[in-house]
């Protein structure tokens, strides 16, 4: 929980310039793999059959790689339109969690600023930020700093995109660059499986991806991912109550 | 109809990245809630890593045994709580399959 402004750090004059370029370098590392990531999900825009505008402005309208992934792979699958745009919508949710965490840092800019903002609001700009946030000092320009991350990310989220749909028809089948989707989540899901609950929520939700194969449009998406946040939440709870009890 | 999914998806992502942001709402979501949007990366990509790995594409039957993505996926998962690098282990998982469909 944010609590750097009720901090008596004494506050640090950063100029803006200074504030937006520690984002960018900060960001950095993160980009090795963003890039990929969008490289991929680029060449398999168009393997799903969306044309290459499709596929190149996705990366602007909804700039969320896990869900442009499933977006591609249910609409190439014939599922209905509804259920494409519900399961996005699932997946998209965890945004709440990060606007909640850097509210507090933000909400006393302008309107046009906390829109800006929010629109650069992804996992990997919140996570670099939101450090800076918490455990720098305060200063009145710190909003810049997510300007640079988010920028660098959006930059790079979009040309690795163009490069895919460029270059995505001359890269061989044999190369299975598809494999590089699941590879993507596995480096974010491993290191992030910490507690009995992380697991039940992941056990869950991989056994209700296989068993539910055979229902219609694909729901075993959305089902499994909605009975994995349902385990763990439930775990979660259970092992609250026996730590109160205790 | 896929241009109308995509802006109704996106403004809706845009609105979970802005609404804590708005000066409309003041409270902060309940815990529970917070508690559960925890659980949403974990849950989503295991549901997409899963079948990508067990469910063999050509035939769209389970394989175990005689499927090289499962064992590359399963150095790609070593590499991941080694290095936490996404390069690296993207790296460890392609070279695997290559390795693996040539020699099995």
């Amino acid at each position: 929980m944010p609590k750097a402004q009720n901090s008596p750090k004494a506050s640090q004059n950063l100029s803006a310039r200074s504030e937006f370029w520690a984002g960018v370098r900060e960001e950095m590392p993160l980009i090795f793999g963003v890039a990929p990531f969008g490289l991929v999900f680029g060449v398999l825009g168009l393997e799903s059959g969306l044309t290459p505008w499709q596929t190149i402005l996705m990366s602007s309208i909804l700039f969320g790689g896990a869900s442009q992934i499933v977006f591609a792979q249910l609409w190439a699958a014939g599922v209905p339109p509804l259920i494409v745009g519900g399961s996005v919508c699932v997946i998209n949710t965890r945004h709440v969690l990060y606007s909640a965490s850097i509210a507090a840092y933000l909400r006393h800019l302008p309107l046009r600023w906390r829109i800006l903002l929010g629109y650069l609001l992804t996992d990997e700009a919140y996570a670099i930020s939101i450090r800076r946030f918490q455990h720098a000092p305060p200063g009145p320009h710190q909003h810049f700093h997510l300007l640079g991350s988010g920028m660098l990310l959006w930059t790079s989220w979009q040309f690795s995109t163009i490069f895919g749909v460029l270059v995505g028809g001359t890269i061989p089948d044999s190369w299975s660059l598809s494999f590089a989707i699941p590879l993507t989540f596995i480096a974010i899901v491993a290191p992030i499986l910490k507690t009995r609950a992380d697991l039940a929520a992941a056990a869950t939700a991989g056994t209700i991806a296989i068993l539910g194969q055979p229902l219609p449009w694909n729901l075993w998406l959305i089902t499994a991912a909605i009975g994995g946040i349902l385990a763990g939440w439930l775990v979660n709870r259970l092992n609250h109550q026996a730590g109160a009890t205790s | 109809m896929i241009w109308f999914i995509m802006i109704a998806a996106g403004l809706f992502t845009f609105a979970t990245r802005f609404i804590m942001l708005s000066n409309g709402i003041s409270n902060r979501p309940p815990p529970w809630l917070v508690d559960a949007l925890g659980f949403v990366p974990i849950a989503v990509l295991t549901a997409i890593i899963v079948p990508a790995i067990l469910i063999d594409p050509a035939d769209q039957t389970i394989a175990l045994w005689d499927n090289p993505r499962l064992f590359a996926a399963a150095l790609a998962i070593i590499a991941a709580l080694v290095t936490r690098q996404m390069i690296t282990t993207i790296g460890v998982g392609i070279v695997a399959l290559w390795v693996l469909q040539w020699a099995m």
